[in-house]
């Protein structure tokens, strides 16, 4: 590999014609536009041949596991080497404990049960800003993600259950929107029913459960957006842990190094319409629900 | 009206064509020389890989094969290269007709030798039990009583049982395992000098004692013992710790009455943790399989006291109430193992075994007695277990002083003596020698 980058990029420097080049030309002529850039863009002078520097491997495991796993860091590179995001770099190296956001996922031979889990210790997880909780039962142990006031030796029911009445939820515990009664704080959101949370996992965030109609249920998200989305969604009941997280006082310049963030430009930029205050209305109710319209009935 | 549409469009595409010709008069300079200066190709002198890096393309589905019978495939196999239009001749796997260890491809699970259609779950050396001492206790079926038997403790306070100088003697040994032993700064305190000292020291009693001559150690032993608890099959299994074989078995600490106690006792649960967590769930495994490490004919058959050293494999770390349990399983799969041999299904009468942990500092103390090899029912009678956990031997032992504020916190050198843990030591060395 490296051998072929080498000859290729000697080739590029010769200013004779090349016998091998021009011949290539002409079936390139003939071709037309079947092959253009192929052989007029010459590669670089590579020196080494680039590496999986950038692998995502890591988190492209197939068997769930609790230990953390060593990640590399990206610097905001995607997988071509280009900057996709700015301003992160450096900080301290950190470790990723793998959150399982599916809260709701039975344990082999043991469907349809609603189960209890035992918390057994929660903890700081660099990749987030909410703390992490490990709890076991069962024959098995999982990160998930901690709320407010969860301890180790707490018990925490997940259950998928709907019944007739709305159920008295601990905080901690997980079940359907459709169990819960209107107005209960709530986090760790799914938009479709064992799909995983993605909404309300933020330090101290939670949302609120403001109506049930029609099989689906409509909730309050921390940025005031109501989002709805079906009745069997899984949520947790409470408020995401680390509420202080918004007070925390970062002190100097180099606490945000070590947290990996780069610093922002310096320079001195004419305030536009960016800046003030912004009267905007409400967003429109965002809908994930996708019930068969009476037309196509 | 076709002619005049196609001149209007040939207009409309000049520019285009034009720039389409000096593309075509650089691509020309590349090949023939330097015709135009002001058109020199780019030459990618900064090593940069945005030029050529892509993102890798999805991965394909492979295309569907038709076989239609009686129709033969023309392959492009007899031309030796690829032809398109041809199809890509399909060779037969390569086998090869020679072993190589490197190349080896395990069978499917289902096909291996040893597979079954029951998981047993195993026990090894580095199981890192989630309950601790609990689960062992649920999964050996066993009583825990807190302290040593009272009887091992008395046979110490007796003089003749104890070591001339005992306490400048013993503390001798922690200071040649701390200190005299190396040349580091900050001496490690894990390692087995301290172990073999203090066995060293227990082993000057031979003259009084005639009975500890009739021992032997053994290292890296290997054990296996298997037996059924609930609806599920167990193993202990592994290779650790240092044993103490002896030529004659060790007495029952507890009489038959006591033994007959332990029927009325509950085993604890911890509901909703299943006892099988952390436990290594194979389908691969040897059946009733309970092997000693020894031959049949060892002079020394029976364990006396497992010696185990913690943090002395770096591979793997346990906190102290996991290694407890470790000691515990480890202490029952011994008695197990030898009971199937001696007695089979049926146990005539209890198999005791001893265990001590340490770490260097701090000491954990395990005797452990057979009663039953019934373990599949949670009634009936359970076996027992005396543990004394977390004895330290000596409080510091520091090569340089701590210091505080300008004031000495703790002395360099030994500091913090308790002779009361080695006198349960050899307690349990002189078991069965007094």
């Amino acid at each position: 590999m490296s051998l072929s980058c080498l000859t290729r990029a000697l080739r590029s420097l010769t200013i004779s014609q090349h016998t091998l080049l021009s011949s290539q030309a002409a079936v390139q002529r003939k071709l037309g536009a079947q092959m253009p850039t192929t052989i007029v863009q010459c590669r670089g002078f590579l020196t080494t041949v680039p590496l999986e520097q950038n692998r995502k491997n890591w988190k492209k495991m197939e068997k769930y596991t609790i230990r953390p796993i060593g990640m590399k860091k990206t610097g905001g590179r995607d997988h071509t080497g280009r900057i996709r995001v700015h301003g992160i770099g450096g900080g301290h190296k950190q470790r990723y404990r793998w959150v399982d956001f599916q809260r709701l996922r039975y344990e082999e031979g043991k469907e349809d049960k609603p189960f209890e889990e035992k918390v057994v210790e929660v903890r700081y997880d660099p990749c987030r800003s909410a703390g992490i909780a490990l709890v076991a039962g069962g024959n098995r142990k999982r990160w998930i993600i901690a709320t407010e006031n969860m301890e180790s030796g707490d018990m925490i029911k997940t259950s998928g259950v709907i019944g007739r009445m709305a159920v008295l939820a601990k905080e901690g515990d997980a079940h359907p929107l459709g169990a819960l009664p209107v107005g209960t704080l709530v986090n760790n959101l799914e938009t479709e029913p064992g799909k995983g949370a993605q909404f309300i996992r933020a330090a101290g965030t939670s949302g609120i459960l403001l109506r049930k109609v029609n099989g689906t249920a409509i909730v309050q998200l921390p940025s005031k957006q109501q989002v709805q989305v079906l009745e069997n969604c899984m949520v947790t009941v409470g408020r995401v842990s680390n509420i202080d997280h918004n007070k925390r006082i970062i002190g100097k310049a180099g606490h945000n190094r070590h947290l990996g963030i780069r610093p922002s430009s310096g320079r001195w930029q004419r305030k536009g319409g960016w800046a003030g205050r912004k009267i905007k209305p409400l967003p429109a109710m965002k809908n994930y629900v996708n019930l068969p319209s009476i037309t196509g009935q | 009206m076709f002619p005049e549409t196609s001149r209007c469009v040939t207009a409309a595409l000049s520019p285009f064509s034009q720039t389409a010709l000096w593309k075509d008069l650089s691509r020309c300079s590349v090949t023939h020389g330097p015709a135009l200066c002001c058109h020199q190709p780019r030459r990618h002198l900064s090593v940069s890989r945005c030029l050529t890096a892509k993102a890798p393309p999805p991965p394909r589905s492979p295309r569907e094969k038709v076989h239609i019978p009686g129709l033969e495939m023309v392959t492009y196999a007899d031309r030796m290269h690829f032809v398109p239009g041809l199809a890509k001749p399909v060779s037969p796997q390569w086998e090869r007709s020679y072993k190589d260890p490197r190349f080896y491809k395990s069978p499917p699970r289902h096909e291996m030798p040893l597979y079954k259609e029951k998981p047993c779950y195993i026990f090894n050396q580095r199981s890192n039990i989630l309950e601790g001492v609990r689960q062992a206790l649920w999964l050996t079926k066993t009583k825990l009583i807190s302290g040593l038997p009272p009887q091992l403790l008395m046979a110490v306070e007796d003089p003749a049982n104890q070591i001339p100088d005992q306490d400048e003697r013993v503390q001798n040994a922690i200071k040649h395992a701390r200190f005299w032993d190396t040349t580091e700064e900050r001496p490690n305190k894990d390692n087995t000098a301290l172990l073999t000292n203090l066995l060293h020291l227990c082993a000057t009693l031979k003259c009084s004692h005639p009975a500890t001559s009739r021992r032997t150690l053994a290292e890296e032993y290997s054990l296996a013992a298997s037996w059924s608890r609930g609806e599920d099959l167990f193993q202990v299994r592994g290779r650790n710790g240092l044993l103490h074989n002896c030529m004659d078995p060790l007495p029952a600490v507890s009489g038959r009455e006591e033994v007959a106690e332990t029927a009325a006792h509950a085993l604890e649960s911890f509901y909703p943790v299943s006892p099988t967590i952390d436990l290594h769930k194979t389908q691969e495994y040897r059946e009733n399989v309970n092997c000693t490490g020894f031959r049949a004919d060892f002079p020394y058959p029976h364990a006396h006291t497992v010696y185990f050293l913690d943090g002395a494999d770096t591979r793997y770390k346990l906190n102290r109430e996991q290694f407890r349990a470790k000691m515990l399983m480890f202490t029952f799969g011994n008695a197990l193992a030898r009971a199937h041999i001696l007695y089979g299904s049926v146990l005539d009468c209890p198999i005791t075994v001893q265990a001590v942990g340490t770490n260097g500092r701090i000491f954990q103390f395990l005797v452990f007695q057979l009663n039953t090899t019934d373990l599949t029912g949670d009634h009936g009678v359970k076996n027992q277990v005396w543990l004394e956990g977390d004895v330290m031997l000596y409080d510091f032992a520091k090569v340089r002083p701590r210091i505080k504020k300008k004031q000495v916190v703790v002395p360099a050198g030994l500091a913090g003596y308790k002779p009361e843990t080695f006198s349960k030591f050899l307690a349990l060395y002189l078991h069965g020698a007094v």
